[in-house]
């Protein structure tokens, strides 16, 4: 007997090596697994981070500006035409060859004018016409250097000058606004506030970020409400029959539609059919409708099947009629789940491009939206324009605009988290 | 009463099988397609309450209760008991037709509440259901305050106009279900934070606020401990004199306890009902013997 | 005197009936059946006394009295552990009908049975005073060992029907009850007739009067018993009834 016990402990005990082999494995193969995801995941982060991060930042040097009335060619400051066509880039142009008196031949003197940004001379306008009493003054200002040079600087300071586009002389006259202080690295206020722009030191995300909060605005007040009333009426309301079954059948397979086909319903229909405008961020929002009402209509779903039915028979038990035992119970139980759907849905819309791209809302635009029909692209298409762009200084634009693209998106799920914790109500 | 002993072994073999090959009793010359002989004992009574007539409940295809006679006085305690899936809870449920929620459960014959068929088209369940209380097996409050549990039964059916007759209701049926003193200082705290016992009690008060005159419960202290339970228990006897109630168990010690009269269903049948203390002691029908003995189910 | 049609006994299905080894637990099944057979030898041992005890009268034995006296001690002591076992069913499996009813008819046969050995005992002791006087005067003697043999048969039959669960023959106890109460009264008669004669004979007489009254009781007891196998065989309460209602009811069912 004893022994018996004692050979069956052994064998446990044999058994037991081989199965904690088999266990520290199978763990093994899991952490080798979420490593590489978080390899990638940081890879993907330090190469944005990395790239966008002087995205962020902008060159600028200092001019001393003669505003003086005859280079401007302004005579009367009170005419507002003259004022706004004022010869400001001469200005500028006069200041630079001040700061530089040694540069004398046509060729470097071009060179040394594309310092600064081709904006400089309308802000130096802006400027001018807020305050006309500025005229026949000297004031000091810093501008905007150019792309070129402003990425030579940035990567000059990184330690790592990257010279391809800026020739010996450029890069002395750089090193003697260095030595002067007249040149230095700020924070680029332009990119938040300004709309596209072909000149890189001037493109900013504000017209995109805007063209994505309209369209996401159409999107949420057409898809929650539709979403939730379909969801409402196939759940509760519905009969089990075949035509039921295959309306469900399609909203699941819809879900899985690729989101360009969508797009090209937008097209054929709202554009072609209807006649709507092109890239305007309500013919936008009524395609991602039509691409969030599967995914928001089946988390609806799942949220109006997670009430407990206890919940229902009580109030059914009370002698609730069915409406109201949706309005009274099951609603405000669903709700969080509804929205965190809802959410997540509208984040998923944040990020999509390729059926934007079928209703024009790819095109180069300037102005910042103001409203639902103004012409508008939004954040992924802008940063799909930029990463096309050739010019150099469009790359760390792309990475920092996909860096503010990943910041509302976490905001979103970070608010869909914190929604469903808040409202959420154990029974 | 040979036969007796040979059911019940039928029984155990063929609990799935058709009901009409068990059911044989030697009682009567029946024809064959009748499902069971009749009750035995007393399914009827004077001045009922509720008449039941006939009963067939289908789901689907299938035949879940079969021609069930059965009376139900008025302030009486009647517990029905039966095996799993004996067809207790769906007759109680007919009652007041939450068997409607289900989709494919039809009810045929005939219910009478005061005389009133309940299963007429054109009535409307709302009322019904305001008439005809129910309490569940889960404790189910409303994920909302204790207050608002039990006045939200009198606020949809527009029982009461101001707020005090609203207190009033709500602190008199609280005290009815045995949870005033335990609640009254937490009334706005949410109901989901009683213990079970509680919640149950909750839902009873929230069930009387409404004023029925049945309650059914179905299996109300089958998630509740003892303690709970006989508070629950002793609830429905205090309660048994303003309402009629019809209680469907599990425990049979619960029928025997709470309980005026007792059915037993089998295999979708009414086998017999009797006063309770006959049932347990001496009951008529072979197979409610070996129920309550355990010698199946 | 027999009303009872004599060729009707329990037919099989009122054993049936009570099927002791169908209970979903078996140990349930085997609790039950332990204490029926636990009654049953209770029973016997009862039985053993009563007639001990009666031939210890009749053949003025002391030494059998004296073990009659003895196996009293036993007898309580098993009442004793019946109780327990029936408290114990009770406590655990909250019995319901024919086992609720098994239980509690057991309790009461219990102590009947536990009646009969404290009858069986005055028998012995009347046994040892009659020996004790001495003298060999027959009277009385005749109708003790009539009714002692009524008697004795009664308490056989009431352990019968018990173990056969058969309400028939409970009934014949029943009945024959009633035929020995007659017979005692009569016997008593007669004795007091004895004891007018014959003054002298008056203690002797008094302590034969004194054994045929515990053997009437003894027979109340076995009809006690018989009624309660009644109940429970058929659940319902004949105690107190006249035979022609007891035999209806029987025919009832």
């Amino acid at each position: 007997m004893t022994k018996a016990v004692s050979t069956q402990a052994e064998l446990v005990e044999r058994s037991l090596k081989k199965r904690y082999r088999a266990e520290k494995r199978f763990k093994i193969a899991g952490i080798i697994s979420i490593s590489v995801g978080i390899a990638a995941l940081f890879a993907l982060f330090i190469e944005i981070f990395g790239n966008g991060i002087g995205g962020f930042s902008q060159t600028k040097i200092k001019l001393d500006i003669v505003l003086d009335s005859e280079e401007l060619e302004i005579y009367d400051v009170n005419n507002e035409e003259e004022v706004s066509n004022g010869y400001y880039e001469g200005v500028i142009r006069l200041a630079l060859r001040k700061k530089f008196p040694e540069v004398k031949s046509r060729g470097d003197r071009r060179k040394l004018y594309s310092m600064i940004s081709d904006g400089a001379s309308y802000r130096l306008r802006d400027l001018v016409m807020a305050d006309t009493s500025l005229i026949g003054q000297t004031k000091t200002f810093w501008f905007l250097a150019d792309d070129d040079f402003d990425t030579y600087f940035k990567t000059l300071l990184d330690g790592d000058p990257y010279t391809a586009r800026v020739d010996e002389k450029q890069r002395a006259w750089v090193d003697q606004l260095i030595e002067e202080g007249n040149i230095e690295k700020g924070f680029n206020t332009a990119f938040f506030t300004s709309g596209d722009s072909s000149e890189p030191e001037l493109a900013g995300i504000l017209g995109a970020v805007i063209g994505s909060l309209l369209t996401l605005a159409i999107t949420l007040a057409l898809s929650f409400p539709i979403g939730v009333a379909a969801a409402i009426y196939l759940n509760e309301y519905a009969p089990k029959n075949r035509l039921t079954e295959l309306i469900e059948v399609n909203i699941r397979n819809l879900a899985a539609v690729p989101s360009i086909i969508f797009g090209l319903l937008g097209l054929a229909i709202f554009i072609n059919l209807f006649g709507m405008p092109r890239s305007v961020p309500t013919v936008g929002g009524l395609v991602l409708t039509l691409m969030t009402l599967p995914t928001i209509i089946m988390s609806s779903r799942a949220a109006l099947e997670a009430v407990p039915p206890s919940i229902r028979e009580a109030a059914l038990g009370l002698g609730a009629s069915k409406m109201q035992t949706i309005l009274h119970h099951v609603l405000p139980l669903a709700l969080p789940g509804m929205l965190t759907g809802a959410i997540i849905g509208m984040a998923q819309a944040l990020g999509e491009t390729a059926p934007l791209l079928m209703i024009g809302m790819v095109a180069f635009i300037v102005d910042v939206p103001s409203w639902f029909t103004d012409s508008a692209t939004v954040l992924p298409v802008q940063i799909f324009l930029w990463s096309d762009s050739p010019e150099r200084a469009f790359v760390e634009k792309t990475s920092a605009a996909i860096m503010v693209l990943l910041l509302f998106l976490i905001f979103m799920n970070t608010m869909a988290v914190l929604l469903r914790k808040k409202l959420e109500r154990r029974w | 009463m040979i036969k007796m002993a040979e059911d019940v072994k039928d029984e155990q073999k063929m609990q799935s099988a058709e009901p009409s090959a068990a059911e044989n009793d030697s009682a009567g010359p029946q024809d064959m397609s009748a499902k069971i002989q009749g009750t035995v004992g007393r399914p009827f009574v004077d001045d009922a309450k509720i008449k039941m007539r006939g009963v067939n409940v289908f789901y689907g295809e299938k035949q879940a209760v079969f021609a069930v006679d059965l009376d139900i006085k008025e302030n009486e305690v009647i517990s029905m008991i039966g095996p799993s899936g004996c067809g207790k809870s769906t007759f109680l449920r007919c009652i007041n037709r939450m068997n409607d929620t289900i989709d494919i459960c039809r009810v045929e014959g005939s219910i009478q509440l005061d005389g009133m068929d309940i299963y007429e088209s054109k009535l409307d369940v709302v009322p019904l259901r305001a008439r005809v209380g129910m309490v569940f097996q889960k404790p189910n409050p409303f994920p909302k305050s204790i207050y608002d549990n039990v006045a939200y039964g009198p606020k949809i059916h527009g029982l009461v106009s101001r707020k005090s007759d609203l207190d009033e209701v709500v602190e008199s049926s609280l005290r009815r279900a045995g949870l005033w003193d335990e609640v009254k200082d937490r009334l706005d705290s949410p109901g989901t934070g009683l213990s079970g016992g509680q919640q149950q009690r909750l839902c009873i008060a929230r069930t009387i606020a409404v004023s029925p005159e049945v309650i059914l419960m179905d299996e109300p202290c089958s998630a509740l401990d003892p303690i709970a339970t006989a508070k629950i228990e002793e609830l429905i006897a205090e309660l048994s004199e303003n309402f009629t109630i019809a209680i469907v168990t599990h425990s049979m010690q619960q029928a025997a306890r709470v309980s005026h009269r007792t059915a037993y269903f089998h295999l979708g049948n009414l086998v017999e009902v009797n006063e309770t203390d006959k049932v347990f002691t001496n009951p008529d029908h072979d197979l409610t013997e070996a129920y309550i003995t355990g010698r199946f189910g | 005197m027999v009303i009872f049609d004599e060729t009707k006994t329990g037919d099989k299905s009122e054993m049936d009936k009570m099927h002791l080894d169908q209970h979903i637990s078996q140990q349930f099944n085997d609790d039950l059946e332990q204490l029926r057979e636990h009654l049953l030898a209770m029973g016997g041992i009862v039985e053993g006394q009563v007639e001990d005890a009666v031939r210890a009268i009749e053949t003025a034995d002391t030494g059998l009295a004296e073990k009659v006296l003895q196996v009293e001690e036993q007898v309580d002591r098993e009442e004793i552990e019946l109780d327990e076992e029936c408290t114990a069913i009770l406590v655990r499996r909250q019995p319901a009908a024919s086992d609720l009813r098994l239980v509690l008819m057991v309790t009461k046969a219990n102590r009947d049975l536990e009646r009969i050995g404290d009858e069986a005992n005055k028998i012995a002791k009347m046994a040892i005073a009659i020996s004790d006087q001495g003298g060999t005067s027959p009277r009385g003697y005749v109708e003790l060992r009539h009714i002692a043999k009524s008697v004795q048969k009664m308490v056989a039959m009431s352990l019968d029907a018990f173990a056969r669960f058969d309400v028939y023959e409970a009934f014949k106890v029943v009945q024959a009850d009633r035929q020995v109460d007659q017979e005692y009264r009569s016997a008593m008669r007669e004795l007091m007739t004895y004891m007018m004669e014959d003054p002298r004979s008056i203690s002797r007489v008094m302590n034969i009067i004194w054994a045929l009254r515990a053997l009437e009781r003894i027979g109340d007891h076995a009809r006690n018993i018989s009624e309660h196998v009644i109940y429970l065989v058929r659940g319902m309460d004949v105690r107190h009834t006249s035979l022609q209602e007891i035999e209806q009811k029987l025919e009832q069912k």
